[in-house]
């Protein structure tokens, strides 16, 4: 039984996910955009609980969907454009674009399908902060404290990039 | 039953379609997105890692790497959309587009 609802949660998902991203990069209207990536951003929870990544979930909400999205609609809303103008690029490098990104997906497909992965079957059914905690300020010290002096660095930055004078 | 190959699938369909869109679109903002898309594809990928991959998910930092690793990609992208959309700003401040064929002062 629950392996018929973890089948379908997946579907669903990753339904949902690929229509999100299919929405962002086609939509003619840019909330459209903003929305469907929106969509994206939320499966992509969805998909992390799937996972056993409770904590990576929640904090893609947090941070991704109310953050990011948040400040992507500011930019849209602060950046009005005329609306006749061509919103994809000229046909040649949209079929070049496609032509990359098909032959990307290949790629990527057939070194998957032909890996010789080992796998762990048993989910993990216990809360995953407390040991991210733990990893994230012995293990991975340094990267967290440089990830903060990025963020420093990008708030810095924008402030002084967006500034009126 | 989705396995590790079905995550990873996903998450390349993600990326290849953030890859397109980065490519194909003239509004910097919806490139911006497209970047987003593809990042989530990468947490996609690296989370499927670590839950199939992990050797246990015990104590040893390994068994966590994967999560971590999609933790710091947020949180670098967060920098990156605030200054990438700071850029776009002043850019329309100056010359009142963000179509990036627009934008073409240093080109030669």
């Amino acid at each position: 039984m629950s392996e018929a609802i973890y089948t379908a949660a997946f579907y669903v998902f990753g339904l949902a996910a690929v229509v999100g991203a299919l929405g962002t990069v086609a939509a003619r209207r840019l909330i459209h955009n903003a929305l469907f990536l929106v969509l994206a951003l939320a499966s992509a929870a969805a998909l992390y609980v799937l996972l056993s990544a409770d904590f990576v979930a929640v904090v893609q909400i947090l941070v991704y969907t109310g953050a990011i999205m948040i400040l992507l609609l500011f930019a849209l809303m602060l950046t009005p454009q005329q609306v006749e103008l061509p919103a994809t690029a000229p046909a040649g490098q949209q079929l070049a674009a496609a032509l990359v990104a098909v032959v990307l997906f290949g790629l990527i497909v057939a070194a998957v399908l032909t890996g010789p992965w080992r796998q762990a079957v048993v989910p993990l059914n216990a809360p995953t902060s407390a040991p991210l905690g733990t990893a994230l300020l012995t293990t991975y010290v340094f990267p967290f404290e440089l990830v903060s002096l990025v963020l420093l660095v990008g708030l810095i930055g924008a402030l002084l990039l967006a500034r009126e004078s | 039953m989705p396995g590790l190959a079905h995550f990873l699938i996903l998450g390349a369909a993600l990326f290849c379609l953030g890859t397109f869109g980065a490519l194909a679109r003239r509004n910097a903002v919806v490139v911006l997105m497209s970047i987003e898309l593809m990042l989530n594809g990468l947490n996609i990928t690296f989370v499927a890692f670590n839950r199939y991959l992990a050797p246990s998910f015990g104590p040893a930092a390994s068994a966590w790497a994967g999560q971590v690793f999609a933790l710091f990609i947020i949180a670098v992208a967060a920098a990156e959309a605030a200054l990438g959309l700071a850029i776009v700003i002043a850019v329309y401040r100056l010359r009142h587009t963000v179509q990036v064929d627009q934008i073409d002062l240093m080109r030669g």
